[in-house]
């Protein structure tokens, strides 16, 4: 059998089922937290019910299926704490996704919205808005997403701008953690911190080495970690099993490529 | 998730796999419905979300800055018109000037001077030691204003290694990524859609 001519879809399938099968039938692989996971914990373990956040839904729906474990794990933590959150969004297709799952964790805690969590929604002119926010919140959001005027909501009484913020945590799939850096960041002096998918993680490690960023939780695979930290089974770890499975596999398939192309190219 | 919403979302999420066999007008179908839904979406969600509260209602307010930005925004249209559509450059000017008197201070602090200084830090510890020769023979490697040669050359290979290592590890990451996207549609249509979960 000449490898080199083999149909790319038999690659496919076998990603497939190295894909399904651990799904249902589970191993339990779990793995061993990072010191960045670690560092994450503790930042929100250090916030309290005195404190309000920023936490901006910076992603698109196609992301979604492995930003949402990281957004689930990382505010059920946040919710759990008794911060009050500010909620809003820079991608469109992200505002609604990240209403509904504030919606729903807040739901567990019993936050009541206008007192615990507000949530302003979409902007499309992040870098105005940004700025703006660290001058005066209610003018640059004179409603909220669901169309209420911010000057009623009890929390925004008090939270006027960043001076009131303790951190911000961008749930991005892409680079607008960078403009938080420098537009929230930088010039305000706001603590910036990242749930990043994981293709993100090496344009935003240098950030952290430097300082900019607090903290980064990126891909399932942070978030499996960070469940391990709370003690929760959720989709990260759920995922854990299937994602080591599709590695050992796509690994074995680039040793045999390798070996398939050498044994050829020995030939000729 | 409604049983409708399931069902509409595993039947696209199966159109869009179908591709990975061949391609078909069902996978190219559902790739423009989700391309016309995107753009449709982000329509809305500016008009609701920006024009409505920051153009419409201060007009409808008579309050001064409304009509500013409704003049800007309407002069945005002679874009349309061959004869006056030199007209819209004045509100692009105004953006491109405002956009970068705010961005080239706020990038230059945040990417260059503070990086900067946590390259060379006083702490000479191992990873410092890394990183400076890592950013000192990749920038190496990108300067083409003289010949590469001797221990220029060097250097310059060194570079070529380090951003070897961080295309490996990018790369590395997007699989990881990509896989995680998988899995969490493989989760629900076996787990929402199926129920074998």
């Amino acid at each position: 059998m000449n490898l080199a001519q083999l149909d790319r879809r038999w690659i496919f399938a076998i990603i497939a089922l190295s894909v399904a099968l651990p799904l249902m039938f589970p191993i339990g692989l779990t793995g061993e937290v990072s010191p960045g996971t670690r560092t994450f914990h503790t930042l929100i373990e250090n916030l309290g019910p005195e404190d309000v956040i920023i936490v901006s839904f910076d992603c698109e729906a196609s992301s979604w299926p492995e930003i949402g474990p990281v957004a689930t794990v990382l505010l059920r933590h946040v919710l759990e704490r008794g911060v009050k959150v500010v909620g809003t969004s820079f991608l469109s297709e992200g505002t609604a996704l990240g209403y509904d799952l504030l919606a729903t964790l807040e739901a567990e805690v019993g936050g009541e919205y206008g007192g615990d969590w507000v949530y302003l929604g979409f902007r499309p002119q992040y870098v105005a808005t940004m700025l703006a926010l660290g001058e005066d919140m209610q003018s640059e959001y004179p409603r909220d997403y669901l169309g209420q005027s911010t000057g009623d909501l009890p929390l925004l009484q008090s939270v006027k701008s960043y001076r009131q913020i303790r951190l911000v945590i961008s749930i991005a799939d892409d680079t607008m953690p960078q403009y938080w850096i420098e537009y929230a960041g930088a010039r305000y002096g706001v603590a910036i911190a990242a749930g990043l998918s994981a293709v993100m993680v090496t344009t935003f490690t240098p950030y952290l080495d430097s300082g900019q960023l607090k903290s980064i939780l990126a891909g399932l695979k942070g978030a499996a970690e960070y469940e391990i930290m709370r003690g929760e089974r959720g989709a990260g770890l759920r995922g854990m099993d299937a994602q080591s499975s599709a590695h050992l596999a796509i690994i074995i398939l680039v040793l045999v490529g390798n070996i398939a192309y050498f044994m050829k190219r020995k030939d000729t | 998730m409604t049983p409708t919403g399931i069902w509409l979302s595993a039947i696209g999420t199966l159109a869009i796999f179908s591709f990975l066999y061949k391609d078909n007008p069902l996978y190219r179908a559902t790739e423009q419905i989700l391309v016309g839904l995107s753009v449709g979406y982000l329509i809305v969600m500016t008009f609701q979300s920006t024009l409505i509260p920051r153009v419409v209602e201060p007009v409808q307010n008579l309050e001064a800055w409304g009509f500013v930005s409704a003049i800007w925004v309407l002069l945005m249209w002679t874009r349309l018109s061959a004869k006056y559509n030199y007209i819209s450059r004045w509100p692009l000017a105004i953006i491109v000037g405002a956009g970068a008197g705010l961005s080239i201070p706020a990038m230059l602090k945040a990417r260059i001077i503070t990086q900067l200084g946590a390259t060379i830090r006083p702490d000479i510890t191992i990873d410092v030691i890394i990183g400076a020769v890592g950013v000192i023979s990749t920038l190496s490697y990108f300067y083409f204003t003289r010949p590469q040669t001797g221990p220029f050359r060097v250097a310059s290979k060194l570079g070529t290694l380090y951003l070897m290592v961080f295309f490996g590890a990018t790369f590395g990451y997007t699989i990881m990524s990509r896989l995680s996207l998988l899995i969490g549609r493989t989760e629900f249509l076996l787990g929402s859609w199926l129920g074998i979960l």
